[in-house]
């Protein structure tokens, strides 16, 4: 079985083609700067030249094809024909209460999910998005859409409800959902295979650090907490979102300020985090900074740094305990100092990092040493893998 | 058909504030100007964008984007390549009528024409063109990319087709679409005019001065911005146009207050001269009031 999976951000796509047989990766590529003339294309064919394109590309639709284009091209694709693609799926970012699972996408489905758009508005309408531009290209092939949130679903009452008035949850559904759930549920099965471990016997702090980060505490194989809430805006500092705030602060300084609510909402979003904080969006740039004697670029690099410590405390304590804690996404493969900072302040648990293998970047390796109580591993994620496995099983029913 | 590449014809504040808020959607859009405003709508689209900016409402690379997906021309021959035109110019019937009809030459066949006008007829405009089904009433309300509502309004042969492709353009820029009956002033031209007239009465009895008589309106009604203030940015030489068309259609009532009279024969037009009921720190749109007059 061949899967197609798509993940569709509002100007870019990125895609990977598997052959479900052995997992392996057929082809895999991105199209950036979606919606302007000079858009590139990136495109790889396993054992095959990698190829770039720049093309004016407008609308997603527009991007999936020149993809299926490539994929199918004599030099440098992989298939003969697209009918050959057994399945697609898609990373959703929220799946809300409606969709603990993921699903066959459906007319209903898709209602859902545009219902669904006011809870991640940076993320749900290029889903959408990319999803009605694969439809329109692959008419006959099934459509999966696997969710960020669906990992979180096991969440217990007391971690995913808010203390506000319950009626709220009851009437809008206002609840903690969490996100990067794929990368949760690959870590953790990472964890387990590298430990060589049932995963119901494990306790694992999952740190999922990218320009959006969140922590989940993963006991059994399931979630039980997570940093992200009812949007991804909580938890962590992130790139541009500000992470966790006291709510009495936002009505402070939109009163100060003048603020309507969309402002308010863009400042939170896109304008903090890092951002806010330093100038700049990217821990290269922070790192840099630091290495410069950037004060704020430390300050920026500090609080990113307690503030995952503090979660990882946090849920350390809502487990009773840890067996390993992973890092991964762009900061957390690529960031050994910042591993080492977390980790030299987790010697109450017992946490041993091995500077030396620590030094690691994007590669799946244990960095705590043989007598570190709590195994600490950097594991590079694969969301995408999970999307198929979920993909290809769904397709197979249809 | 798709709607990509849409044409503003009237670079005042309205036609500016349309502009920015289709390329802010994603449109790419061509702002017809002529005159002053060649000149002056660039400079006034960045400055808005700015305060946004400044105000966290945008991002930098948001800006960029926005900016580059306005382009600006005084030649209606770029109209050939245009999805959708939007009429914005002040509701004068012969510029309006003059405009739609080049523009009808010009355009694609299947092209949908939206007017924006308030006091004036659709209908009667409509007969200027070859293709009357074609013009639809869309009355923007400014600031455009902050008012969540729109008036459509139908003529008498617009077709069903052409409200479709102004429905779901107006949809596309975040806007809730109320359809009503096409007649002087819509609703909320008519309900303005009338409030701000009103007000001045009040000013001129001395029953409150301008800061009392806003103040009380504005907060008493929990509004963003009082009827003087209002009217002040939409220049009170229009609002004294369009009170003497309302007056023409609807009869006595909308008699303009002699206070505004006397303010545009005294060139107090409102933000564009810096004085109308109140003044202000800079001639430039966005400004607040800081002071009464008189």
């Amino acid at each position: 079985m061949k899967v197609f999976v798509l993940n569709c951000g509002s100007s870019s796509v990125k895609y990977k083609l598997f052959d479900m047989t052995d997992e392996s990766v057929l082809a895999d590529g991105k199209v950036e700067r979606i919606g302007q003339e000079n858009a590139v294309v990136t495109h790889q064919s396993s054992g095959k030249e990698k190829v770039t394109k720049t093309l004016p590309i407008l609308e997603h639709t527009v991007a999936i094809q020149e993809v299926l284009n490539l994929i199918v091209d004599k030099e440098h694709g992989c298939i003969k024909d697209v009918s050959e693609i057994n399945a697609v799926g898609h990373r959703v970012v929220h799946g809300g209460e409606s969709f603990l699972d993921s699903v066959l996408i459906t007319d209903n489905v898709k209602t859902t999910l545009r219902s669904l758009t006011d809870l991640a508005p940076l993320h749900n309408p290029a889903n959408i998005a990319g999803i009605i531009a694969a439809e329109k290209l692959m008419p006959n092939i099934p459509q999966i859409a696997v969710f960020d949130t669906a990992f979180h679903s096991t969440m217990p009452k007391h971690a995913y409800l808010y203390a506000i008035p319950h009626s709220l949850y009851l009437r809008h559904k206002v609840r903690r959902y969490g996100f990067h759930g794929t990368s949760h549920k690959y870590i953790s099965g990472r964890v387990a295979a590298l430990m060589q471990k049932d995963i119901s016997e494990l306790k694992i702090v999952s740190c999922h650090l990218g320009n959006g980060a969140s922590i989940t505490a993963i006991k059994g194989g399931q979630s039980i907490d997570t940093s992200m809430g009812f949007t991804p805006l909580e938890g962590l500092m992130m790139g541009t979102r500000s992470g966790d705030i006291d709510p009495g602060a936002i009505f402070y300084i939109m009163d100060k300020e003048k603020l309507p609510v969309a402002n308010i909402n863009s400042m939170l979003n896109k304008h903090s985090g890092l951002y806010g904080i330093a100038g700049v969006s990217d821990m290269r740039d922070i790192e840099r900074g630091v290495e410069e004697g950037d004060a704020m670029a430390r300050t920026a690099y500090d609080i990113f740094e307690y503030r995952i410590r503090k979660y990882i405390g946090a849920y350390v304590a809502s487990m009773d305990g840890v067996d390993a804690i992973a890092f991964t996404a762009g900061i957390g493969e690529n960031t050994p100092s910042l591993r080492s900072q977390i980790c030299r302040n987790l010697s109450y648990l017992g946490v041993e990092i091995d500077e030396e293998a620590n030094k690691i970047r994007g590669k799946e390796t244990e960095i705590s040493t043989p007598n570190s109580k709590v195994k600490v591993f950097v594991i590079p994620t694969d969301e995408e893998v999970v999307i198929a496995r979920d993909t290809a099983e769904i397709a197979k029913m249809v | 058909m798709d709607i990509r590449k849409i044409a503003v014809l009237g670079s005042g504040r309205l036609g500016r504030g349309i502009a920015e808020t289709a390329a802010s959607s994603g449109f790419d859009v061509l702002l017809f100007s002529q005159g002053a405003g060649t000149h002056y709508a660039p400079s006034q689209i960045e400055k808005s964008l700015d305060k946004k900016l400044a105000k966290w409402g945008i991002t930098e690379s948001e800006k960029r984007v926005i900016l580059s997906k306005i382009s600006y021309t005084s030649d209606l021959k770029e109209l050939a390549n245009v999805d959708l035109v939007v009429e914005a110019t002040v509701d004068h019937f012969y510029t309006k009528q003059e405009l739609l009809r080049t523009a009808d030459h010009l355009c694609k066949p299947n092209v949908v024409f939206i007017t924006t006008l308030t006091t004036l007829s659709i209908s009667e405009l409509a007969r200027g063109i070859s293709r009357p089904e074609s013009l639809v009433g869309l009355h923007f309300i400014p600031p455009v990319p902050e008012t969540p509502v729109v008036e459509l309004s139908r003529g008498f042969d617009t077709s069903d087709e052409a409200v479709a492709v102004a429905t779901r353009f107006a949809k596309a820029l975040k806007k809730e679409i109320v359809e009503i009956a096409e007649s002087p002033g819509l609703v909320n031209t008519r309900a303005l005019l009338t409030l701000v007239n009103e007000a001045a009465y009040m000013i001129d009895e001395g029953v409150g001065d301008a800061i009392a008589v806003e103040k009380i309106i504005k907060q008493g009604w929990g509004l963003t911005q009082g009827p003087l203030e209002m009217a002040d940015r939409i220049g009170l030489d229009n609002v004294l146009h369009l009170m003497n068309q309302l007056r023409e259609e609807l009869g006595e009532r909308f008699t303009p207050c002699p206070l505004i009279r006397r303010y545009v024969r005294s060139n107090r037009l409102g933000v564009k001269t810096g004085r109308g009921f109140f003044t202000y720190a800079r001639d430039n749109i966005f400004e607040t009031p800081i002071e009464q007059e008189d």
